[in-house]
C-alpha cells in the first residue's frame, strides 16, 4: 500500500506522533495559565493521530489510542461530569472547581478538579474528531485510489 | 379469529402484585380522608431559583380525582394483570401504566401551576406510549402520534395561558390566582390567556373540534382505554376548568364558550356513537358526549352546577371503566367487538354480563343508580340556570343516546337466544370480571361508603362552586322532583335502541361528513405539513455544496445591508476614520496576516488543481491564525492553526482516495465571483458597522479581574472554558459526542454506496 517514495515520512511519522502527543498533553496541563487547554491539546492530538492513519493506515492508527474514539469521547465527558461531584458531596454548587496542593518535598504542584475537567475536554474532542477522521480515512482505504480514471 | 383464545391465567398469576402501590395509595386516601378533613397542604423546594415550589393542596375536587385514580387504577392493574397475561412487553406497559398514575395524582394535587404543567404534559407523554403500545401496529402508531400532536400541541398552549394568567396574578400558584379572579377580570390581556386555556383543557379532554383523537386512541390495550381515555386522563381538562371555575364563572366569555363548545361536543359524540359498529368505539363516542356534558356544566353559572359537575363526574367513571373492561372481556372471550356479531353471550359469561348491567343501569340513569343522581342533579341544575332551550333539547338527545348505549352494552350483547356454539365461549377469569363487578357495584350502591363519598362530593362540589353552601347530597338519593325529565330520556334512549340499527344505517349516508370533519382537517393539515418538509428539503437540503455557500453567503449580505441601512453611511466614514487615524502597535503582523489571506483568497480563484485551491484555503486559515495571534488571542490563534492543519492534511488524504478528479474544470461563472464579491464588501460593510459601535467591555473587565484571585487561573480564556462557563462547556462536548453518534451510521452509509460502482 505505502508509496517507495514515502520512506522519509513513513521514518518521521513514528517518532513524530509521540512528540505531538506529548506536546498535546503538554498544552493540556499548561491550559490554565498560558495560551492552551484541553479544547487545542485534544486539537493537537487528533493531529497526531490523523497524521499516523495516513502513513500507516487506520489500524494502526487506531491500535495506538487509549481505547476506540467513541468510547474515549465517551469517557472524556464522563471525567468532566465527574470533576464537578466533589463539590456536590462538600455541600457546594455542581461544577465548583477545588484546589489543593500536592507536597512533594522538592515542588508543590497545584491540583484541581479542573485539570480533571480539562482532561476531560481533551479526551471529548480528540475521541469525537479521531471518530470522524479515522472513520473518513477507513473508507478511503477500502475505496480503490485510481478508480477514476 | 373467531374462537376464543384458551386461558391459561392460573397458570401465569404474573404481574398481579403490581396492583398494590396503587392499592395502599387508595387505602391510606381512604383512611386519610376519614381521620383528617380537608383540605390539605404541603410542599417544598423544588427549583429555588426558578421560585418554583413543589406545592400541593388537596381539597375536594383533587381528592375526588385521587379517589378514582388509586381505585379505579389498583383495579385496571388487577385487570391488566390477566388481560395482558400473554403479552411479552407487559412489564413496560405496567411501569408507563404506573408513571402515568403518579403524573396523574401530581396534577391534581399541584397547587403551583408550572408543577402541575409538567405532571400534565407527562401524562401526555405517557398516553402515547400507551396508546402506541402495539407499536408494530401501523394504526396504533398513527393513532398515537395523532394523540401526541393534538395534546401536546394543546399542552403549548396551556403553557402560554399558564404564563399569561401567573403574569396577571404575578403568582403561580392556582389558590392565589382563583382569589384574584375578580381582580383579573379586567385585565385586558385575560381574553388571550382563556383563549389559550380553552385551547389546551379543550385538547385534553376531547372537546369539539379536537375530539377526534379520543376514539382514534382506543388503539391502546383495553385496560389502558379504560383508565387514562375515559375514567382518568382525559378528565385533567374539565378538572382544571372545574379549578378555575370559581375565578371566571360570571364572566361572558367563560360561560359561552364552555357551554357551546360543551354542548356541540355532547351532541357530536352522541352522534358519532350512533355511526359505529366496533363496541368499544362506541363507548369511546359516548364518552366524548360525556366531557362534552361535563364542560357545559362547567359553564352553567348556578352553585348546583358544581355538585352535578362533581356527582356526574363521579358516576361517569364509575360506569364507562366498566363498560370498557367489558368490552375488554368480550373482545378476549369471542375475539371480535362488532355489535352485529355478538349476542347472547350472557348465558356464557354470567359475570362479565352482571357488570354489564349494573354498569349500564348507572349509564342510562335509571332510578336506585348513581347515574340517576347524577342525571337528577344535571336536571335540577339546567332548571336553576338560565340556559337557552337548545342546550336543554341537546342534553335530553344525549342522555337519551346515553341510554341507549347502555342498552347496546348489555341487552343487545348479552340478550337474546346464544348464537355461539356452545363451549366455544368461556367466561373469562375473576381477574378480568372481578373489577367491573366490583367498580360498577360501587357505582350502584353508592351508598357502599357513605361516610366518605357525600361529604366528598360536597367538598369536591365546593370547590367548583364556593357559593353553594352546605349540600345533602343523601337527599337526591330519593326520587327526584324532576322524573318527568328522567323519563323523556329513557323513552327516547328507548326509541334509539330500538331503532338503532335504521339510526346508524341513515347515519352512515353521511359519509361527507368525514371529508368535512376536524379529524380530515388533521390529517389534511399532517400531510401539508409533510410536503413542505419534502419540498423544503428538495429547495434547501439539496446535498450540493455550492448551493449551501450560495444561500449562506446571501443570507449574510441579506444581513449586512439590513444593518447598513439601519444606521446610515455617516457612521461608516466615521468610524473608517477611527480604524485608520494611527497606524497600531502590531501593525506589521497584521499586514503579514492581511498578505497571507490575501494570497490564499487570489490563488483560489486562480488555481485550478485541487491539492493546490486546499493549500491555499489552508493559506488564509493561517492568515487568520496570524491576526489572532496578534490581536491578544493566542488561543483562538492556536486552535486556529490547529483545526487548519488538521483540516487541510485529512482533507489532502481524502481528496484522491475518493475519486475527485485532482483538476476543477469547467467554466468560470461569473454570477458567483459577483457574488463572493458583494459578500466580501458587505462583511467589510458590517465589520465597520460594529466598529462604529461604542465597546462595552464590562463582561471582559469582569472575568479578567476575576479570572486569577477566584479561579487560579492567568488564562482568561481557558478559565472561562472549564471554571466560569464550566456548564456549557459540558453540554458543548456532549453535542460533539452526539454529533459523532449521529454521523457514523451516515459515513457508513457513504462507504456502502462507495462500494457499489
Amino acid at each position: 500500500m505505502m508509496n517507495p517514495r514515502a520512506l522519509v515520512l513513513e521514518r518521521a511519522t513514528r517518532p513524530l506522533y509521540w512528540v505531538i502527543l506529548t506536546a498535546a498533553i503538554w498544552i493540556l496541563l499548561r491550559g490554565h495559565n498560558e495560551p492552551g487547554g484541553g479544547f487545542i491539546g485534544g486539537l493537537v492530538a487528533l493531529a497526531a493521530t490523523a497524521a499516523y492513519a495516513i502513513v500507516f493506515g487506520v489500524a494502526a492508527a487506531r491500535r495506538l489510542l487509549p481505547c476506540a474514539p467513541l468510547p474515549l469521547a465517551v469517557l472524556g465527558v464522563l471525567l468532566a461530569l465527574a470533576s464537578g461531584l466533589p463539590a456536590v458531596a462538600l455541600g457546594r454548587p455542581y461544577l465548583t472547581h477545588l484546589w489543593f496542593a500536592l507536597p512533594l518535598g522538592f515542588a508543590e504542584p497545584k491540583l484541581s478538579t479542573v485539570l480533571l475537567f480539562d482532561a476531560g475536554v481533551f479526551g471529548a474532542v480528540w475521541g469525537a474528531l479521531a471518530g470522524y477522521v479515522l472513520v473518513l480515512l477507513r473508507d478511503a482505504e477500502s475505496a480503490p485510489v485510481e478508480e477514476t480514471s | 379469529m373467531t374462537v376464543a383464545a384458551p386461558h391459561s391465567s392460573d397458570r401465569n398469576p404474573g404481574y398481579a402484585w403490581v396492583a398494590l402501590p396503587p392499592l395502599t395509595g387508595f387505602v391510606a386516601l381512604i383512611w386519610g380522608l376519614l381521620h383528617h378533613p380537608l383540605p390539605w397542604r404541603g410542599g417544598w423546594a423544588w427549583a429555588p431559583s426558578l421560585g418554583v415550589e413543589f406545592a400541593l393542596h388537596i381539597d375536594g375536587l383533587s381528592a375526588q380525582f385521587l379517589v378514582l385514580i388509586t381505585g379505579i387504577g389498583a383495579l385496571v392493574f388487577v385487570y391488566a394483570s390477566d388481560y395482558l397475561a400473554h403479552e411479552p412487553a407487559r412489564g413496560r406497559l405496567f411501569l408507563i401504566l404506573t408513571v402515568f398514575m403518579l403524573a396523574m395524582a401530581g396534577a391534581v394535587g399541584a397547587d403551583h401551576l408550572l408543577v402541575l404543567f409538567v405532571f400534565w404534559e407527562l401524562t401526555s407523554l405517557t398516553s402515547f406510549l400507551l396508546v402506541g403500545f402495539h407499536h408494530d401496529d401501523e394504526q396504533a402508531r398513527a393513532s398515537a402520534r395523532q394523540a401526541l400532536l393534538v395534546t401536546m400541541g394543546g399542552g403549548l398552549a396551556l403553557l402560554a395561558a399558564i404564563l399569561l394568567l401567573a403574569a396577571m396574578a404575578r403568582s403561580y400558584s392556582l389558590r392565589t390566582i382563583i382569589a384574584q379572579g375578580p381582580v383579573l377580570v379586567d385585565d385586558p390581556r385575560l381574553p388571550a390567556a382563556l383563549i389559550l386555556l380553552f385551547i389546551g383543557c379543550f385538547t385534553k379532554s376531547a372537546q369539539f373540534p379536537f375530539h377526534f383523537w379520543l376514539p382514534n386512541a382506543m388503539t391502546a390495550p383495553t385496560p389502558v382505554s379504560a383508565y387514562l381515555h375515559s375514567a382518568t386522563m382525559v378528565n385533567l381538562g374539565v378538572y382544571l376548568l372545574a379549578r378555575l371555575d370559581p375565578a371566571f364563572n360570571d364572566l361572558f366569555l367563560w360561560e359561552a364558550a364552555l357551554l357551546g363548545f360543551g354542548t356541540l361536543t355532547a351532541v357530536w359524540g352522541a352522534v358519532q356513537a350512533l355511526r359505529e359498529r366496533d363496541l368499544k368505539r362506541i363507548l369511546a363516542w359516548s364518552t366524548v358526549s360525556a366531557l362534552g356534558t361535563l364542560t357545559l356544566l362547567i359553564g352553567l353559572s348556578n352553585p348546583g352546577a358544581g355538585l352535578a359537575v362533581a356527582a356526574f363526574l363521579f358516576a361517569h367513571a364509575l360506569y364507562k371503566a366498566p363498560l370498557f373492561f367489558v368490552a375488554g372481556n368480550i373482545d378476549h372471550a369471542t375475539g371480535t367487538r362488532l355489535i352485529d356479531r355478538l349476542m347472547g353471550l350472557w348465558r356464557a359469561m354470567p359475570w362479565t354480563a352482571a357488570a354489564a348491567v349494573l354498569a349500564g343501569l348507572s349509564m342510562a340513569g335509571l332510578p336506585l343508580s348513581f347515574g340517576f343522581v347524577a342525571k337528577d342533579l344535571i336536571t335540577t341544575a339546567k332548571a336553576d340556570a338560565d340556559v337557552l332551550a337548545l342546550v336543554g333539547y341537546a342534553t335530553l338527545f344525549v342522555n337519551g343516546v346515553a341510554a341507549a348505549v347502555a342498552g347496546v352494552a348489555t341487552i343487545r350483547i348479552f340478550g337474546g337466544p346464544p348464537e355461539w356454539p356452545k363451549g366455544h365461549v368461556r367466561e373469562v377469569s375473576w381477574r378480568m370480571t372481578l373489577p367491573p363487578l366490583l367498580i360498577a357495584l360501587v357505582g350502584i350502591e353508592f351508598e357502599f361508603l357513605p361516610n366518605i363519598a357525600d361529604p366528598l362530593l360536597a367538598e369536591a362540589a365546593l370547590a367548583i362552586s364556593p357559593a353553594l353552601g352546605t349540600v345533602d347530597v343523601a337527599a337526591s338519593y330519593q326520587f327526584g322532583t324532576v322524573l318527568t325529565a328522567t323519563e323523556i330520556t329513557l323513552l327516547v334512549g328507548l326509541v334509539l335502541f330500538l331503532l338503532w340499527d335504521r339510526v346508524h344505517d341513515l347515519l352512515q349516508r353521511v359519509y361527507w361528513l368525514d371529508h368535512l370533519g376536524p379529524a380530515a382537517c388533521y390529517e389534511r393539515t399532517l400531510n401539508g405539513v409533510i410536503h413542505l418538509a419534502a419540498w423544503q428539503t428538495r429547495a434547501l437540503q439539496h446535498g450540493r455544496l455550492a448551493g449551501y455557500l450560495r444561500l449562506s453567503i446571501v443570507g449574510l449580505l441579506a444581513l449586512a445591508t439590513g444593518a447598513a441601512l439601519a444606521t446610515g453611511m455617516s457612521d461608516f466614514i466615521g468610524a473608517s476614520g477611527a480604524l485608520f487615524r494611527e497606524w497600531p502597535a502590531q501593525g506589521w503582523a497584521w499586514l503579514v496576516a492581511v498578505v497571507l489571506i490575501v494570497a490564499g483568497a487570489g490563488a483560489s480563484v486562480v488555481l485550478r488543481n485541487r491539492m493546490a485551491l486546499l493549500m491555499a484555503s489552508g493559506l488564509v486559515g493561517y492568515g487568520s491564525a496570524v491576526l489572532f495571534l496578534f490581536t491578544g488571542a493566542p488561543d483562538l490563534a492556536f486552535t486556529q492553526f490547529a483545526v487548519e492543519t488538521a483540516l487541510v492534511v485529512v482533507a489532502a488524504a481524502l481528496l484522491p482516495r475518493y475519486g475527485v478528479p485532482p483538476v476543477v474544470t469547467g467554466e468560470p461563472r461569473v454570477g458567483n465571483a459577483l457574488l463572493a464579491l458583494a459578500c466580501g464588501a458587505g462583511t467589510f460593510a458590517l465589520l465597520l458597522q460594529l466598529f462604529a459601535l461604542p465597546p462595552d467591555s464590562t463582561l471582559a473587565d469582569w472575568f479578567g479581574a476575576a479570572s486569577l484571585p477566584q479561579a487560579h487561573g492567568r488564562n482568561v480564556v481557558n478559565v472561562i472554558i472549564v471554571d466560569f462557563r464550566a456548564l456549557d462547556t459540558l453540554g458543548e462536548i456532549t453535542v460533539v459526542i452526539f454529533s459523532l453518534i449521529a454521523a457514523l451510521p451516515l459515513l457508513g452509509a457513504l462507504a456502502r454506496r462507495s462500494d457499489r460502482p
